[in-house]
């Protein structure tokens, strides 16, 4: 699997984690959405880092550690910039 | 020496899900604990016994795992009100331990941070350390408990390592209250526990750089993908039910075999009376209808036990998601949904993990049409009669196959418009889950887990059908006739009566009297329908259920209307089959709704609309069949 061309489209400004491509490493910039506290919860905070493992109806990612699925409403409010 | 307290101290264990809670509270409290259910609550807080170094006792809660103390899931409302001393009859904790996981040590702060801040004395037990530096973590306990200021103690609690080193912590007197230092300066709380965070991780966690690929990423690559990922899935809850139905069997039959040889035992001992038809008709063969079906429970909740705690259940959860959502609901539904095959008891219990309300109580209503296993001696019975021929055809296996789908397919229907009706949440409820890292599994925990759940079965069903039993029994029983046939003692008794009241209402479906009051007999439970209708039709039980049946079926088949029609044609059977696929016709299943739903108004709205949907549906398959001059 290659990372998607989008992450590099967009390496200048933050993306949705939705829009970001598989096996991408990304930084969330900031959390916007009513369940911003429930993902700060779950560790999807500023500043931490993360790995999307898989697209789909949810999304698998890797947070401090953990193999977290979400769904794509959620992976919306997260906002998240390209590491490398 | 502080002064010794008359009651001894509590302390409470809290922590995320998945960070090994349960596992130090079981190490803990070794024998000693026991499981509270609290009134209009649905979420158990378990309570047990420890001592500290010095020989003082301690009371130990292992308070449900949760995320935040924000309230947002059952959960973690019953974690806050236990923190804040609001729980009925759970004393205010002296000191807690917050139990995180080494490996997500950023995460798992954030609950450790809150529970800081309610100004309880803690120590923190970081916990799976192994695993953690096997991912290259750096960790450093002494500069994190400098940095929260309580004492943190390293833990492997799997390995039963860090056990006696958090004992030692809970010696008296307890460490004093941390100052929550982190919310000294910045306006928002969130922000501040996310930069302190950030800056301890840094200092006492260090992550390596790069990511490594483990065993649980490849083994997920396989178990996940979109094509293998079902293959195993469906693999996997194959082999389960394959399992549950050929391993229960028996213990099912050992144990059928020495109720019969102790009810035969005590008919020999006892003189010909009523009190001796009591105990042996009554007593012993309805509390023993519910004990047969143990093995099977303890089986499914062993399957289900090993398949939590090696971590497959929340990947089955995810690749069920899709699936879910076309009946309204979520991947967490289809565990509850999954174990009602088996029973609807252990499948309405294990809705407790669903964070929604309504998507919860929609699961719950749906749960009973999952065709469980005490609708197949019935469907045993009866389906060799839809086309006249002996037990164990392919044919009666499709329709059997076509049974399940029927109760399922209804079972979305109904979901989805239910939950529909109920409207949106007040608060939106996203699907998110954790995937924990494959573990083997922890026997221990798995074994007292599944002999609570044994247990709970056998006391909390076994008291209602004890009593239905005895109610059963008289209503069969008396008023006495004097003739020798049971067929015409049971017309002349009271539930016989009965019958001949409600023929009128079950004769459009296609049924007697006769049937009518066995079918009337099988609410308290379904399988007593076919020891009723043997009863009934006046044919002698044999010690093989399979011969038993044989020979209820020759009887039936020949039995006929007065004027002479005969009573069971294919269309009747299937339309008793249509009633049994949906009826709620287990009074437990229904005792259990009340509790988890916290209403007797929804478990009653449940058997009323079930009883209701089962009636009418009958009343189609009979009538439309009718016309169509089957």
């Amino acid at each position: 699997m290659t990372p998607s061309s989008t992450t590099n489209r967009s390496a200048q400004s933050p993306v949705t984690l939705n829009q970001v491509g598989v096996n991408c490493d990304v930084r969330i910039s900031s959390l916007n959405g009513p369940a911003c506290e429930r993902l700060r919860d779950l560790g999807f905070c500023e500043q931490m880092q993360l790995r999307k493992i898989s697209n789909g109806r949810n999304l698998i990612c890797t947070v401090c550690g953990a193999k977290m699925a979400i769904s794509r409403d959620l992976a919306e409010q997260v906002l998240v910039s390209p590491i490398r | 020496m502080s002064t010794v307290p008359e009651v001894p101290p509590t302390v409470a264990l809290v922590g995320n899900p998945n960070s090994g809670k349960s596992t130090i509270f079981n190490a803990l409290t070794g024998k000693n604990q026991r499981v509270g259910n609290f009134a209009g609550v649905t979420v158990e807080v378990k309570v047990g016994e420890t001592y500290n170094p010095h020989g003082k006792k301690l009371h130990v809660l292992d308070l449900p795992g949760c995320y935040s103390l924000r309230a947002n899931s059952p959960d973690e409302k019953i974690a806050l009100e236990a923190l804040t001393g609001q729980l009925p009859k759970t004393a205010k904790p002296d000191l807690v331990v917050c139990v995180v996981d080494a490996s997500n040590l950023e995460r798992h702060l954030q609950l450790a941070l809150q529970v800081i801040e309610l100004g309880l004395p803690c120590v923190l037990a970081l916990n799976m350390v192994d695993v953690a530096e096997k991912s290259g973590l750096r960790l450093d306990p002494a500069k994190l408990s400098e940095e929260l200021g309580i004492p943190v103690v390293p833990m492997q609690a799997k390995a039963g390592k860090g056990i006696t080193d958090l004992k030692q912590a809970l010696r008296h007197p307890f460490p004093p209250v941390s100052e929550a230092t982190w919310l000294a300066n910045a306006e928002s709380d969130e922000n501040d526990r996310r930069d302190f965070i950030a800056r301890l991780c840094e200092l006492a966690a260090r992550r390596p750089d790069s990511q490594q690929r483990t065993l649980s990423d490849k083994l997920d690559s396989f178990l996940l993908h979109p094509f293998f990922g079902w293959v195993a899935l469906v693999a996997v809850m194959f082999c389960v039910f394959w399992a549950i139905f050929s391993f229960a069997s028996i213990p099912m039959d050992l144990i059928d075999g020495a109720l019969g040889g102790f009810g035969g035992w005590v008919e020999s001992l006892m003189q010909p009376g009523d009190f001796r038809s009591l105990l042996v008709d009554g007593i012993i063969a309805g509390v023993g209808g519910v004990l047969v079906f143990l093995p099977q429970i303890i089986l499914l909740f062993l399957f289900i036990g090993l398949l939590e705690s090696s971590g497959y259940m929340s990947r089955a959860a995810f690749l069920m998601d899709g699936v879910m959502a076309k009946a309204g609901l979520s991947g967490k539904s289809f565990l509850p949904l999954f174990s009602s095959f088996a029973c609807a008891i252990p499948g309405v219990m294990a809705t407790r993990t669903i964070d929604s309300a309504k998507e919860r109580l929609v699961t719950i209503f749906v749960a009973p049409w999952m065709s469980c296993s005490a609708r197949l001696p019935v469907y045993f019975l009866v389906v060799p009669l839809i086309l006249g021929e002996k037990e164990g055809s392919w044919k009666q296996a499709l329709i059997l196959f076509g049974i399940y789908v029927l109760g399922t397919v209804t079972a979305f229907v109904v979901a989805r418009v239910l939950r529909g009706r109920l409207g949106p949440e007040a608060t939106t409820s996203h699907f998110m889950l954790e995937l924990p890292s494959y573990r083997m599994p922890q026997w221990g925990y798995i074994l007292r887990h599944v002999l609570d759940r044994g247990w709970a079965f056998v006391r909390k069903a076994g008291t209602v059908i004890l009593g239905l039993s005895i109610l059963l029994w008289a209503l069969v029983t008396y008023p006495k006739s004097d003739s020798e046939d049971p067929g015409e003692a049971l017309a002349h008794s009271a539930m016989g009566r009965i019958g001949e009241v409600i023929e009128p209402v079950v004769k459009p479906l296609g049924f007697d009297g006769r049937t009518g009051t066995a079918i009337l007999t099988s609410f308290a439970a379904r399988e007593v329908f076919v020891s009723s209708i043997g009863i009934i039709f006046s044919v002698e039980e044999t010690d093989d259920d399979v011969e038993t049946r044989s020979l209820i079926r020759d009887k039936i088949s020949k039995a006929t209307w007065p004027d002479g029609r005969p009573l069971f044609t294919p269309l009747t059977m299937v339309s008793l089959l249509v009633f049994f696929i949906y009826a709620l016709q287990c009074l437990p299943t229904t005792a259990v709704v009340a509790r988890e739903a916290g209403s007797w108004k929804w478990a009653i709205g449940q058997f009323v609309f079930m009883s209701g949907f089962a009636y009418l549906a009958s009343l189609i398959v009979f009538q439309v069949g009718r016309l169509m001059g089957f």
